[in-house]
């Protein structure tokens, strides 16, 4: 761990050069982080608590990182508004990640954008379509677009090392990318998630099925992208050039985003009929949203629709995961979208309730036409999902073919560190909601944390596993949450190029299934998975915060 | 003294095979011989987890107990009725009843509770009157404040 001596700021005095672009924004931060006493460590503090004396002279052993170093910001574009960007089997698309200035809350940041777009333009296409995606790295590191959740060609996933190079500044990669399932899916980079997801390379795809009654009627649709920033004083909290920082629970912004917005609006006709896709973009915040008040329904959600339509007071997405909401605004007023949760105060020792407003819905006094009430408030059973799965009820009950437990080691954390997690070792929450340490976990970086996807039967460890599976099969999972290692903590854990069913959460078989990508795994939990693996190629199985992947947290399951 | 108290709960919590989901149940002083346990498993939701509107975890609370008085020997009392109880003892809710050696008692979404397991007159009733067989704390409740540990002395006094 770095104090603040002459290699520290060695470290700093480098960096400071080159960040014009952020000059009048990051600077006083980086002046803050070099100069500054504990008061002005750049990182945002919960409300009512202090950074801790015994850490407030620490800095994370990695050099900071912005981007945009040495550009200047007056010469880049402002992000435009997001495109909805209808392709035809056959058609093609370029897509270009560039720097950009992002403009939030009156202040201009430099960040990332998806040709000019923060999120990327929304790729809309029917079920079976084949497009071709050029894809151009204009930005200042290496990166690769991945295409969340198909079942596409392996040559085409986007995965550095394993089905690709990484994509150079200033170079090019061509990407053929299919669409074998309706729904909503999302493209971003697998490369440094960290950065540059957090810095808005992020776009959605929505697959419309040829089926006019997939789902029930709505007047409208929207896609909302939720994510975070992590701001101080109006400055963007630099990330670790060398490798992840906040390895511990992951970066959790203090701004939550919509659509990469800090204050999302809609406004509908009384009655309104509205289907939201939901997608979470964080890096590794878990949400739990709602528009309290109204009523809402979930439809499907990572690969498929629900076998039942289920009515829900308020949808839980962990980073990755999806979920296909429906909502009837049946009266004229303001109606907020909020993310309510049970924060943990560690310093008090109680769990306090904290609410952001993350946007709102404004209702006309005119009425919606159509009316869809009655279809609505009808709760429809998929009979076409439970067919689909039929065929897997066989293996449901069967003995696993693979245990995986998840954990994490750790090294040269600083001394209080170590000490305060010993203590809150007593009881984890099986969901980490918000960071309520963010000094500590600043602190800790993808060279001192290692997370672990640990392999039952040979004791290997992340992408020491060899896992070979044979085209067809139907393999049996079962990941384990260990609660006892130093920092036990929920993991998104997702799939790529296959789908899977979560057959049972600890020990409990699941009444309503789904196709899903990404599975949500708390603290001390246990989930059977039943994995299609029917696309032959090199899959990532990994966590989905980006910084327990910077930290090792990934396999790979070859089917062959 | 608070350092060898966390060194306690450590070794009680790693004792625990499965995690941080399970209520050791002790006896009250009318039921010595008592004791099982509970696990909190998630109710039902077509989420990962199972949470209130307020982001409170919702679990089915499963009992296991074993030397159970018959409720008849401590009194008035026909049924064995468990409570979720706040810390300060001024809320309790009615989960449900207590028969045989395992059972799923109903849900719970309180942040921190105790598990009470009383003899009462009758399996509906609604308040709690009879004598305590069996307690437990929610593993929320090993939550302590870090304030009073050796570290922060000079910050929070």
């Amino acid at each position: 761990m770095i104090r603040r001596t002459a290699c520290a700021l060695g470290l700093f005095a480098a960096a400071a050069g080159p960040l014009q672009a952020q000059d009048s924004t990051s600077m006083a931060g980086m002046q803050g982080m070099q100069m500054g006493a504990a008061a002005s460590m750049p990182i945002p503090m919960p409300a009512g608590m202090m950074i801790l004396p015994a850490l407030a002279g620490l800095l994370p052993p990695v050099a900071p990182f912005l981007p945009g170093i040495g550009v200047d910001r007056s010469m880049l574009a402002a992000t435009t508004p997001t495109t909805i960007v209808r392709l035809r089997n056959g058609d093609t698309l370029d897509l270009t990640a560039t720097l950009v200035s992002r403009n939030i809350r009156g202040k201009a940041f430099v960040m990332y954008g998806f040709n000019g777009q923060i999120p990327g333009p929304l790729i809309r296409v029917a079920q079976h379509a084949t497009i071709t995606v050029r894809f151009h790295n204009h930005i200042d590191l290496p990166s690769s677009v991945h295409w969340h959740g198909l079942r596409l060609d392996n040559r085409d996933d986007g995965v550095p090392g394993l089905t690709q190079h990484e994509v150079p500044p200033g170079g090019d990669y061509t990407y053929t990318v299919r669409f074998p399932d309706a729904g909503i899916y999302w493209y971003h980079p697998h490369v440094r998630e960290d950065i540059e997801q957090a810095m808005g390379l992020y776009g959605s795809m929505l697959v419309d099925s040829p089926d006019s009654d997939y789902y029930s009627p709505a007047n409208s649709e929207q896609s909302l992208m939720l994510g975070d920033l992590m701001i101080n004083a109006d400055t963007l909290i630099p990330f670790g050039r060398e490798a992840p920082d906040f390895a511990l629970m992951g970066r959790v912004g203090n701004i939550p985003l919509v659509n990469g917005e800090p204050d999302w609006s809609l406004t509908v006709k009384r009655g309104q009929v509205v289907r939201f896709f939901f997608t979470d973009v964080a890096s590794s915040r878990t949400w739990n949203v709602s528009f309290p008040g109204v009523a809402m329904k979930v439809v499907a959600s990572d690969q498929s629709r629900f076998e039942r339509e289920e009515s829900v007071a308020s949808v839980v997405l962990a980073p990755a995961e999806r979920y296909v909401i429906e909502a009837r605004f049946d009266r004229p007023g303001r109606f907020p979208l909020v993310n309510a949760i049970q924060a943990i105060n560690h310093y008090k020792g109680e769990f306090e309730a904290v609410v952001d407003t993350l946007g709102w819905v404004t209702v006309d006094s005119s009425p919606a036409t159509p009316d869809y009430a009655a279809s609505f408030t009808h709760l429809r059973a998929n009979a076409a999902v439970s067919a689909d799965i039929a065929r897997y009820r066989q293996y449901f009950s069967r003995p696993p073919d693979k245990q995986l437990t998840l954990t994490v080691a750790v090294t040269a954390l600083p001394l209080f560190t170590v000490q305060f997690m010993s203590i809150d070792t007593a009881y984890f929450h099986p969901v980490e909601w918000v960071d309520g340490m963010p000094d500590m976990n600043w602190l800790s970086t993808a060279s001192q944390v290692r997370w672990i996807i640990r392999d039952d039967a040979t004791g290997k460890e992340n992408d020491a596993i060899d896992w070979q599976v044979k085209r067809g099969d139907v393999i049996k999972l079962r990941i384990y949450n260990d609660p006892k290692s130093f920092h036990p903590m929920q993991h998104p854990i997702h799939l790529h190029g296959q789908r899977m069913l979560v057959v049972a959460r600890d020990g409990v078989p699941t009444a309503n299934l789904v196709w899903k990508d990404t599975v949500l795994i708390p603290v001390g939990s246990t989930v059977d998975l039943l994995i299609d693996a029917s696309n032959p190629g090199d899959w990532m199985l990994h966590c989905h915060i980006a910084e327990h992947l910077g930290s090792g947290m990934m396999t790979t399951m070859h089917v062959r | 003294m608070i350092g060898a108290l966390a060194a306690a709960v450590l070794a009680l919590a790693s004792r625990d095979p499965e995690g941080p989901y399970r209520i050791v149940l002790l006896p009250g002083a009318r039921a010595p011989g008592a004791h099982g346990e509970a696990r909190l498993v998630f109710a039902a939701s077509p989420f990962g987890v199972a949470v209130t509107a307020d982001g409170r975890h919702r679990y089915n609370v499963r009992i296991s107990a074993a030397n159970l008085p018959a409720p008849a020997t401590l009194g008035p009392y026909h049924a064995l009725v468990a409570w979720e109880v706040s810390p300060d003892l001024t809320e309790w809710h009615r989960l449900g009843t207590v028969s045989g050696d395992t059972a799923t008692v109903g849900e719970t979404s309180m942040n921190k509770f105790l598990l009470v397991i009383t003899a009462e007159a009758t399996a509906g009733s609604t308040t709690h009157t009879g004598p305590i067989v069996l307690h437990g704390t929610s593993p929320s409740g090993w939550l302590q404040t870090f304030l009073t540990h050796p570290l922060f002395r000079g910050i929070s006094q």
